[in-house]
């Protein structure tokens, strides 16, 4: 049984389709990502699930419930973190929590909350006085006050530095383990590839591909990734040993090889005769933002 | 409902916190009563130093003299010197100087006045010209029935300025906290997106803007409260109406500008464009509505959109209460149109009110 199911969910903003027809489900207990550059449609979709904005075509049914039909209700069910959303600057972490808890039927005790998001010190003080990361972490606090099955967190980690995402990493694993459902949007895809048990990679208003990150490794981007930067020579690079497809982008070549070590060694030995010469030579397993070069052709951060 | 309370509860320690709000509901207010007072009012009782140089040296120039000192807002002194006395009204020390010609002389009296402080000296010379009046009507030989008129006159005139100008100070702070304060406060919290974070609870969106009303309707009545207190103490303020009554005109008052603060920040595009907005509107109100001094002062051509000005009828009818102790019940077209004024904002507001 899924606890999220959108069907064929459409939205538009004028001319620009935000949302085009998109399909999925997600199970209890999962940890289920949508991966996508900005302006992709990750916020529209969350926001229409959550029963902040209406469709204009689909279904949304979360917990059993019709989001569009009883849209409170659903809300009463799901905790949520919105892109952005600011708070009182002159309250303070504890009152602005009790001010949030005030506003949902049931409540977790707002000092648990405080503890679980590790804001303990900060207390009390002040909104306006709480760095990006404490501010992102009140952010994830107000979305678990009413202790609910789902969380849906919009973009939890970004403008953060990697200390502060990896803290806000384990609060969202814990919440994993309480047995929560987590939906998130991310544009960073080392996030999606930690954290999701699935993932879905969304670009211009459609779902281009969605299963776990392993399984989206393997159907798009099987292999290992070697990216070259060429300074000059024309070199047919997809006659090379191992190689099985051969991508450009940002003036890098990108291999897509089954057999590194072969590629590489054909790679030295053409700079070694002069046929080519490389300021670069990088090796990586294939990672999702291969899968979205794969799948879209462009890189997920330009 | 604990939605409600919990915004009333945040928002009155907001407000605390909000160094800008409470000189905005209370130093300046208390500033522009003090300032205005004391340039139109003066606290003592005769506001205006009056000298009157008598060349009659008879009868006239007696009766004159004897006439004024009992007009209780003249302080009469007497000289000889009429250069001296001139001198002193240059310097801004006297508001008229009163020559009262030789007996033989067919002279007019003649009020001398500073022409840089015109609204004392209109105040005075309308004084002077009632006592003129009035003296020709008793030399005339005049009914007695008219003497009674005039005595009345006087009493009113015994209304201080400082009780005249409280409730307008009252009056406006109402409003200020509604078009400057709430257009604010609204437009921040929807360009933040903090309505569109309360809108992502269950809970229902009126709870919360009940609970601003619930706030700002407490703010007004501590600002009062303050107002008043400093009114009294620091100026000798008298009230004379129910402080209940005035209390419940300020939460009416408070509906009726903080529906208005809603409405105009559905219009605005920023905060800032908000708060201008709410700015551009209370300004000219302020001084046009019979707030800091009567209304008849303001042009003829004016007065019909005086008469329509919200603010007006809240002054009219609280100075009435606060300095006659009037009931409410003779202002019951103000208070009405007010309240339509209020229902029309907050139509306006819940059929445009956006959440971001």
């Amino acid at each position: 049984m899924a606890i999220v199911e959108v069907k064929d969910l459409f939205k538009r903003y004028g001319d620009v389709v935000a949302v085009d027809h998109i399909e999925f489900m997600v199970a209890p207990g999962e940890v289920f990502g949508i991966l996508g550059p900005n302006g992709a449609g990750k916020t529209t979709t969350l926001e229409i699930i959550e029963g902040l904005r209406h469709p204009d075509g689909g279904r949304v049914v979360v917990d059993g419930i019709d989001v569009q039909r009883s849209p409170r209700e659903v809300r009463s069910r799901i905790g949520m973190q919105l892109q952005q959303a600011g708070f009182f600057d002159r309250l303070t972490v504890d009152e602005t929590l009790q001010f949030f808890s005030a506003f949902h039927r049931r409540a977790l005790p707002v000092a648990d909350v405080i503890h679980r998001l590790q804001l303990d010190e900060k207390r009390r003080a002040r909104v306006d006085t709480l760095s990006g990361g404490q501010q992102q972490r009140l952010s994830v606090a107000v979305a678990l006050i009413n202790d609910p099955r789902i969380i849906f967190l919009d973009e939890p980690t970004t403008g953060l530095d990697p200390q502060a995402r990896r803290a806000l990493w384990e609060v969202i694993t814990s919440f994993r383990r309480e047995g929560r459902t987590v939906i998130l949007t991310t544009h960073y895809m080392e996030e999606a590839q930690h954290l999701c048990d699935r993932v879905a990679i969304m670009d211009h208003g459609r779902i281009v591909a969605h299963d776990s990150p392993r399984g989206l490794i393997r159907a798009h981007a099987p292999g290992t990734t070697v990216s070259v930067s060429p300074g000059g020579g024309q070199v047919q690079f997809d006659g090379l040993p191992g190689v099985r497809t051969v991508q450009q982008a940002n003036g890098e070549i990108i291999l897509i090889t089954s057999d590194p070590l072969r590629t590489v060694q054909a790679l030295l030995e053409l700079n070694r005769s002069g046929q080519v010469n490389f300021h670069q030579l990088r090796v990586e397993e294939a990672t999702l933002e291969d899968v979205f070069l794969h799948l879209t052709g462009r890189r997920l951060r330009e | 409902m604990r939605g409600f309370w919990v915004t009333v509860q945040m928002g009155l320690r907001m407000y605390l916190r909000d160094r800008g709000a409470v000189f905005w509901g209370i130093v300046f207010p208390l500033i522009l009563m003090t300032l205005i007072g004391l340039a139109f009012g003066r606290t003592g009782s005769p506001t205006f130093a009056v000298t009157v140089v008598d060349q009659s040296g008879g009868l006239l120039g007696r009766g004159v003299l004897q006439g004024l000192r009992q007009v209780p807002l003249l302080r009469v002194e007497e000289a000889a010197d009429i250069d001296a006395a001139l001198a002193r009204l240059r310097a801004g020390r006297l508001t008229l100087v009163i020559v009262v010609p030789a007996a033989s002389s067919t002279d007019p009296i003649r009020a001398y006045f500073d022409q840089a402080r015109v609204t004392d000296s209109q105040m005075a010379l309308m004084i002077l010209e009632r006592f003129v009046a009035e003296a020709n009507l008793r030399l005339a030989g005049a009914p007695q029935a008219l003497r009674l008129q005039a005595t009345g006159v006087a009493g009113r005139i015994e209304v201080r300025f400082f009780d005249f100008l409280l409730p307008g100070i009252l009056a406006m702070t109402v409003m200020q906290t509604g078009l400057s304060g709430v257009t604010w406060v609204v437009a921040t919290y929807r360009q933040r997106l903090i309505l569109k974070r309360i809108l992502a609870t269950p809970a229902h969106p009126a709870a919360f803007l009940g609970g601003l009303v619930g706030r700002y309707t407490l703010t007004s009545l501590f600002q009062m409260a303050v107002i008043m207190l400093v009114a009294v103490l620091a100026f000798h303020a008298r009230i004379a109406g129910s402080l209940l009554t005035l209390g419940a005109l300020i939460v009416l008052g408070t509906l009726v500008f903080v529906g208005m603060g809603f409405a105009i920040s559905t219009v605005a595009k920023s905060p800032e464009a908000a708060n201008l907005l709410g700015s551009a509107i209370s300004f000219p109100m302020m001084f046009l509505a019979g707030t800091f001094w009567p209304k008849d002062f303001m042009p003829k051509a004016m007065q019909p959109v005086i008469g329509l000005l919200p603010l007006t009828p809240l002054v009219d009818v609280m100075r009435g209460v606060a300095t006659r102790g009037d009931p409410l019940t003779s202002y019951l077209p103000g208070l009405a149109y007010l309240a339509a004024w209020g229902a029309v904002s907050l139509l306006v507001a819940a059929r445009r009110f956006k959440w971001e």
